[in-house]
């Protein structure tokens, strides 16, 4: 039952204003294909999807060997550091890609810091080189691989978790060694976990744009900037977007119907506590050392190169690097303010109407985290480009360029995280508290202001810093939709980086991933809860 | 042959509590015995400790003159070849009811076929493709004894098996469980706090009291 009133028409708007980029972009494939696809048809577009394939399968394999390994072996057994890397694994998440991949460039490269440091040590000319080039398809999937690898790990973590002691238990009664119990009991029931946790590597390897472009990588991202920045041809570079878009799509209906398999082929009826196996010493070092390889290469490796290049310019910090803070917050919270303002609305709707149609819209408006930012931003400038030519030329006003359209791709990019949230706030108390409110006369705003949003504080509070974290590292949709001269931090580092200025990218990719940090705080409790994903 | 399975000073310790204390216990081939006690006094601690699942931290078992664990020695769970029916449905939820029931047993052309008779014996042949989100927590228990069974274990160790099931259920159950046990010698422990259910079966009836163990 759809109820139309003033709740549900917020509800129909916000859904009418994500859907509309997206229309946009698949718009395209129906207004015919110009020379420029053509050509990109004929010699590039199987280069972008061989590098495409083989950059996701490189990133997956990685990605599953960490992530299943090392939610494994924290699940299961008791060994030193066990308590730092329930938490420690996720570090990586703080650290975007192309933030990973300008370290990379500057650790490895010919004149990087560990060629140098080897040089320094032994004496030896410049011409002596040690580590091979890593601005290649194998460089971006060790980028991809330690950054996303936590996606991963969290989902397995939490699945492990929830496996029933009990049932591992039986399988070792009945024959089966540790590892033949994890191969023939614990691996088949994690399954759709890291299947999910798969489909989001995948979305987010695809999403990609600033690593695979600072290794000169030719794939469906570079591919669409580059037909709109070098070939001017905004119509081309939305076609290509709606590929892709589709191949995202797969991946979001994947990730979704894997999801909906973990509640089942978790079930069981009574939950035993898993006993963890403490490890004998020898063994327990291997642990350790296993768990931690892809924390150093995706977190601690980052994060010392890039105090090494602050501390290489005497942490200097210039103005323009304030103006890029200043800018990143503003967009950031305003976003968050705007996305929760949002999700509070629709799910109140959703809940007052007691609408299974406004709620299953709700969720489909969360599917926006699975859109590439540099997609979004190709959607976005076309409505913007048209609103702007339809209705505001005679007003001799424009909106495209301005800050309205990089705030939607904020908000589109992140509702998921305060809709999630809110929504879960909600589950927490019952609708029999609104029904009294009712009876004793409140009208719905007075329920909405005086009841509900004092008790879903907490998850407002925890969604908008979690969708501040989230922005930050934007940086696709930042880079084509920011207005002029406007800088984030992302886009700071970006441009530094893109001119191998890599010391002075420094302050701002280090802001990024210690602001990336919050969400570590928000997961590792969901971990402790051990609540479905 | 008598003292087929033996504890001797059996004392367990777990997180710094004792929860038993120099028990011992002894039963021939065939023979059934029950432990009886209220809940928290080491009834499933003592069936963790037998089958391996948790060391004891003194004292020795045997198994058919074989010593499963004192000391020095630990046979791991895997080898020690003791079935454990435990009052908590774990049937793997991604198999259904015959693949659960052949788990246990090694990948060859009769493994199939054991699994099925044995699924018979506990009146289950027209369920083996159903999975265990699709039968009743009663078929639940019966295909998990089945599963415990079929391997033929030399010692079976029941916690509270039939607990939560209705009395008809039951009623059901022991005679098929019962017939089985007698046919093969098949050694059980069955702890319980279900005094009728244990006359029905077992012929020595041992008592936990004070961390130790008294026969009744």
């Amino acid at each position: 039952m759809f109820n139309l009133n003033s709740w549900s028409i917020v509800l129909i708007a916000t859904f009418i204003i994500f859907l509309v980029p997206i229309g946009f972009i698949f718009s395209s494939l129906f207004s015919g294909f110009s020379e420029n696809f053509y050509h990109i048809y004929e010699y590039v577009l199987i280069e972008y999807s061989i590098n495409s394939f083989i950059l996701l399968l490189g990133t997956i394999s990685i990605a599953v060997f960490f992530g299943v390994g090392t939610a494994y072996l924290v699940s299961n057994y008791k060994f030193f550091g066990k308590d730092f890397f329930e938490w420690g694994l996720l570090l990586p998440l703080a650290v975007p890609p192309y933030i990973l991949a300008y370290v990379f460039t500057g650790i490895f490269d010919s004149y990087g810091s560990a060629n140098n440091i080897i040089r320094d040590v032994f004496g030896l000319p410049n011409e002596y080189i040690f580590f091979p080039n890593l601005r290649n398809l194998t460089g971006a999937i060790i980028v991809f691989g330690f950054t996303l690898y936590p996606y991963v790990y969290l989902v397995s973590r939490v699945a492990f978790k929830n496996i029933s002691g009990s049932l591992n238990d039986a399988a070792r009664v009945l024959g089966q060694t540790r590892l033949n119990a994890f191969f023939k009991v614990q691996l088949p029931l994690i399954r759709p976990a890291i299947f999910a946790g798969i489909a989001l590597v995948a979305m987010e390897t695809l999403s990609d744009f600033g690593a695979v472009e600072h290794f000169a990588i030719p794939t469906f991202t570079t591919g669409i900037f580059r037909t709109w920045y070098g070939l001017y041809d905004l119509d081309t570079a939305m076609q290509l977007a709606s590929i892709l878009l589709l191949l995202i799509f797969i991946f979001i209906y994947f990730e979704r119907a894997s999801r909906s398999k973990i509640r089942y082929s978790n079930k069981s009826d009574a939950m035993s506590p898993k006993k963890e196996h403490i490890l004998d010493f020898s063994k327990g070092i291997v642990c350790s050392i296993f768990c931690l390889v892809p924390v150093m290469i995706g977190f601690f490796l980052p994060v010392a190169e890039l105090f090494n290049w602050l501390f290489q310019q005497n942490f200097e910090i210039d103005s323009k690097y304030l103006v890029s803070v200043s800018n990143t917050l503003m967009v950031s919270f305003a976003a968050a303010f705007i996305g929760c303002f949002l999700a509070l609305i629709t799910n109140f709707s959703a809940r007052i109407n007691k609408s299974k149609t406004q709620s299953n819209i709700n969720v489909f408006l969360s599917l926006g985290y699975g859109i590439p930012g540099l997609i979004l931003a190709v959607g976005i400038t076309k409505f913007f480009t048209t609103v702007d030519d339809v209705l505001l030329v005679d007003f001799e006003l424009f909106i495209t360029g301005s800050m309205f359209g990089l705030i939607m791709a904020y908000i589109i990019k992140s509702y998921a995280l305060p809709n999630n949230l809110i929504s879960s706030g909600y589950n927490k108390f019952s609708v029999a508290m609104d029904e009294s409110a009712e009876i004793l006369g409140a009208p719905k705003r007075k329920i909405l202001q005086k009841i509900h949003a004092p008790l879903l504080r907490p998850s407002i509070f925890a969604a908008s810093l979690l969708v501040v974290s989230e922005i930050v590292k934007e940086l696709p949709a930042t880079l084509v939709l920011r207005p002029f001269n406007f800088d984030t931090l992302a886009v700071s580092a970006y441009i530094f980086a893109s001119e191998e200025r890599m010391f002075e990218a420094a302050p701002s990719a280090l802001s990024i991933v210690l602001i990336g940090l919050i969400p570590i705080f928000f997961l590792n409790k969901l971990i402790r809860e051990s609540k479905e994903l | 042959m008598n003292n087929f399975f033996q504890i001797e000073k059996l004392s367990q310790e777990l997180s710094g509590k004792t929860i038993f204390k120099n028990i011992s216990l002894k039963a021939s081939k065939g023979e059934f015995i029950a432990i009886i006690g209220p809940s928290g006094s080491g009834k499933t601690s003592l069936l963790r400790t037998i089958v391996g699942l948790d060391r004891q931290k003194s004292g020795t078992i045997s198994l058919d003159n074989i010593i499963l664990s004192n000391s020095s020695i630990h046979v791991p769970v895997e080898k020690r070849n003791i079935g454990l029916v435990i009052q908590e449905k774990v049937l793997f939820p991604h198999l259904n009811v015959l693949e659960n029931a052949k788990f246990g047993l090694p990948k060859n052309k009769d493994s199939e076929s054991r699994a099925i008779e044995m699924l018979k014996i506990f009146k289950m042949q027209d369920l083996l493709k159903k999975f265990p989100h699709e039968i009743s927590g009663g078929e639940a228990q019966r295909a998990a004894l089945a599963r415990s069974l079929v391997t033929k274990p030399k010692l079976l160790l029941l916690d509270e098996p039939l607990n939560g099931l209705d009395e008809e259920l039951k009623e059901k159950l022991y005679p098929p469980l019962q017939d089985y046990l007698m046919k093969n010698r098949t050694t059980t422990i069955m702890v319980s706090h279900n005094l009728t259910e244990i006359k029905k079966l077992a012929s020595k009836v041992y008592s936990f009291e004070n961390k130790g163990l008294i026969k009744i």
